[in-house]
């Protein structure tokens, strides 16, 4: 089930307030547990399956983790935690890169890989990574075992971050599993939080990557350079809205029941430079990385030649993990290339640049770098690099006139929404007058949001890789 | 924020959720859009084997969206939107620059498709022994080209069709439509269709395509209807734009009153007529001409001087068959979609003079039946 379809806002989201609210405190985990089963199975039935074993192998691990500590066996607790992180990397491996490796071994003459065909469970790279951390951090003593299968079971599935993030973490939520404050002060600002990603997806990210759908449909020798600029610059904003806006409302709802999750973007185009981009777009997971994986490698505190495997590695794996795909696989080398040069050298120099100067070269970094992610086909996205660097069917042509034309006030209000303005604009307002616009754009954003979900032409869920 | 304040959001909020969700379990379903002109999805109870594959949920969430309250003020108010935010298009249809002239896209076919396409119709002449002529209806975006967005793309530039000329063998005769139809009423503001005027400007050039001189007749063009909202409309959401006007020409009854119309709806010959008036009432007003769709109809006028043509057809020519009953003795529409009979069997058995194949671009290019033309 997705946040952005009329079902969701209107059928599912009312029952879920509605049983949660009526229920007991203390059956209030399991009765989300219940529901985020529902919300889970709503796509793929037969993958609630996988929840289930999910919940219980990591449970069976926290606990095993736990007591091998307690008794001081160091080895059997190392033990376990390997075991719990093959299990979640080997449920991965298993459903999403399985095809994606016997599709390319036969390449190099290794066909002995059947093919199996299988639909990838929706938001597997995230569950599977927040219930990894799970044990590691039991083992760390950064978080404690939970021994209530069911208070564990809603972490695994909590509905509102199951799909599509925030990746969070157990040790940031421990507490408030089992004991979170309801109030209605914390509802409402919820339901702020979530009108904000609502309008972020259906009013601007929709809308935006009908834009993009265009150029990605267009054949690559007739692209010229200013069209494969517009495209990508409908991408990128497409994508910022439409995740960050999945993460609001992420935050949101789980403000609406009672959590506060970390944030997960922070104005990432304001960013100057590659380094700067990955601390202020999905932050979750860049964190999940530093932590589980970069910093376990020695991090920044080793020879140069280990520093360049370590970051190599560490790209490689983000860049992988947003689909089993050559394209995201470039894409991450892209990233761990270019912020080995800024850590090597090209930070300093950037630092001594104007302002605006680093703004121009970390987006234009960016918007590289989702052109790469973008374009599946290699051949299909030569073309498309080619056209942006000048080397496409001439620099523009009377489509890309007609569509920079239809598209620039989206485009001018999608900018200004990048930015911190419109926060900062809306903090300044006296106090009389946001109480008096809160209301009007709640029920504003509403009203619009369902009509474009009512004639939901273009709706896409762009996470179904992850 | 104040508890009351915060209170005061949060009714708002789940109000307008509650509200609507409840409305829509309580409202009865509707079966038809007469807005959009099509039927809606309706509920169906979950099975075991819908739940499992997931179909009940696909089904479930076409449901609700076609059933949503206020469905059709949902989809005018973001027609409305996306036009206040400056775009031209919407849904696929493009919005003239004086907000009343709806364009549906058109796609160009590649190359090969063309060619192939065009090689039925190469394939008919082959097999017939009766002279094929063969023509393409300009779409509405040739001809009104000034009308449309500037720079607009997916639409008919006319290249198609320049295209689908030297395709055509030495046993097609090509008539050329482009230069036949001009004006400011040829084609309906709100469908894809020609009007009664465009039909009998394309009904002229056709006729000295094909050797004849075009029938001259008198009548005034009579006003049927002046409510028509046509299928590009239906897709739009554009519900500011003015409805059409719709005509007819040639009267049944007086001095062409031996025109009889013979329809074969269902394979049986049935008494037509060549305007079934019950269709003005109705939200599909073209099919006012001929009622509509059918595999096979038949049009006599014993007065005619011409012999027997076969028109292969879309829907574009009902609103011209008039024009040619004038003209011929016998005015056979077949519609390769509902019609699977051997075409060179029928033009053999009825003694069929001369066959027009006669698309408009968008049909012509879209098809799926095209190959039937070689059978």
């Amino acid at each position: 089930m997705v946040f952005s379809s009329l079902y969701f806002l209107f059928l599912y989201l009312p029952a879920v307030l509605a049983a949660y609210y009526l229920a007991p405190l203390r059956w209030r985990n399991a009765v989300l547990l219940v529901l985020n089963l529902i919300f889970y199975g709503w796509g793929e039935p037969v993958y609630i399956l996988i929840m289930f074993a999910s919940i219980a192998i990591d449970y069976t691990h926290g606990m095993l983790v736990a007591r091998a500590k307690q008794h001081g066996n160091d080895k059997a607790a190392r033990l376990a935690v390997a075991s719990s992180v093959i299990f979640n990397l080997g449920l991965l491996f298993f459903f999403k890169y399985w095809d994606f490796i016997a599709g390319s071994l036969p390449a190099i003459g290794l066909g002995f890989m059947p093919k199996l065909g299988l639909e990838l469970p929706i938001g597997i790279s995230f569950y599977t990574f927040q219930t990894m951390s799970y044990t590691i951090d039991v083992y760390r003593g950064d978080a404690r075992e939970q021994r209530n299968i069911v208070t564990f079971g809603t972490f695994v599935t909590l509905f509102p971050q199951l799909i599509a993030g925030p990746i969070i973490k157990y040790k940031d939520l421990d507490g408030q599993l089992e004991q979170r404050n309801h109030t209605v002060e914390r509802f409402a600002s919820g339901i702020q939080r979530f009108m904000v990603g609502l309008g972020k997806k259906v009013l601007l990210a929709n809308r935006l990557g009908a834009l993009w759908d265009v150029y990605l449909a267009t054949p690559g020798a007739d692209l010229t350079t200013l069209g494969a600029w517009l495209g990508i610059l409908a991408f990128t904003l497409q994508l910022y809205f439409d995740f960050s806006g999945y993460s609001d409302m992420a935050i949101g709802l789980g403000r609406m029941l009672g959590f506060e999750f970390l944030e997960n973007f922070n104005y990432p185009y304001l960013a100057k430079s590659a380094t700067e981009f990955w601390r202020r777009w999905h932050i979750s997971l860049g964190t999940w990385f530093r932590e589980y994986l970069y910093i376990p490698l020695g991090g920044n505190r080793v020879g140069k030649a280990r520093l360049v495997f370590n970051l190599m590695l560490v790209w490689a794996a983000t860049g992988i993990w947003h689909g089993a795909s050559w394209n995201f696989l470039i894409w991450g080398l892209f990233y761990g290339v270019i912020i080995l040069i800024e850590k090597l050298f090209l930070l300093r120099q950037l630092d001594k640049l104007p302002g605006w100067a680093g703004h121009v070269y970390g987006l234009f970094v960016v918007m590289v770098g989702w052109a790469i992610f973008a374009v599946e086909d290699f051949t299909a996205l030569g073309l498309y690099l080619k056209a942006m660097f000048g080397f496409g069917a001439g620099l523009m042509d009377n489509t890309c006139l007609y569509y920079f034309r239809d598209y620039l006030p989206t485009l001018v209000l999608a900018a200004v929404g990048s930015t911190p303005v419109v926060a900062a604009l809306w903090r300044k307002l006296p106090e009389r007058a946001w109480k008096a616009a809160l209301p009007v754009l709640i029920l504003a954003g509403l009203i619009w949001s369902t009509a474009y979900l009512v004639d939901g032409s273009y709706n896409p869920f762009l996470y179904f890789r992850f | 924020m104040s508890k009351r304040y915060s209170i005061f959001l949060t009714a708002l909020f789940c109000l307008f959720l509650f509200g609507f969700g409840a409305l829509h379990l309580a409202l009865p379903d509707r079966t038809f859009s007469e807005q959009e002109n099509r039927n809606l999805a309706q509920f169906k109870a979950p099975t075991a084997k819908t739940l499992q594959s997931g179909k009940f949920m696909e089904d479930f969430q076409d449901y609700v969206t076609d059933q949503f309250p206020l469905r059709d003020s949902f989809v005018a108010l973001k027609a409305l939107t996306e036009r206040g935010l400056g775009k031209r298009e919407n849904n696929g249809v493009y919005l003239s620059r004086d907000g009343q002239t709806l364009f549906a896209q058109f796609t160009a076919p590649s190359k090969d498709d063309l060619a192939q396409r065009v090689g039925y119709v190469n394939k008919l002449a082959d097999n017939l022994s009766v002279p094929v002529y063969f023509s393409l209806i300009p779409d509405k975006s040739r001809l009104w080209a000034d009308r449309l967005p500037a720079n607009a793309p997916r639409v008919d530039d006319g290249s198609t069709i320049a295209a689908a000329e030297p395709l055509c063998s030495d046993q097609v005769c090509w008539i050329d439509l482009s230069g036949a139809l001009h004006g400011d009423d040829i084609f309906y503001r709100t469908d894809h269709h020609w009007t009664t005027m465009g039909a009998y400007q394309g009904y002229l050039g056709l006729s000295s395509g094909m050797g004849g001189s075009g029938a001259v007749f008198d009548y005034p063009y009579v006003l049927r209807s002046d409510s028509f909202y046509g299928t590009t409309w239906s897709s739009s959401g554009a519900s500011w734009v003015k409805p059409d006007e719709l005509y007819s020409v040639i009267p049944e009854g007086g001095e062409y009153g031996r025109i009889t119309v013979t329809s074969y709806r269902d394979g049986a010959p049935e008494a037509g007529s060549l305007y079934d008036e019950s269709f003005l009432e109705k939200k599909d007003k073209y099919s006012f001409f001929l009622g509509g769709n059918q595999p096979l109809c038949v049009i006599s006028n014993p007065d005619a001087k011409g012999g027997k043509l076969l028109v292969v057809r879309d829907s574009y020519s009902d609103a011209l068959a008039p024009f040619l009953a004038l003209e011929f003795q016998e005015v056979h529409l077949f519609d390769l979609r509902y019609n699977r009979t051997s075409l060179k069997q029928y033009v053999e058995e009825n003694g069929i003079g001369q066959v027009l194949v006669l698309y408009s671009l968008a049909n012509f290019t879209t098809d799926g039946n095209l190959f039937l033309l070689g059978r």
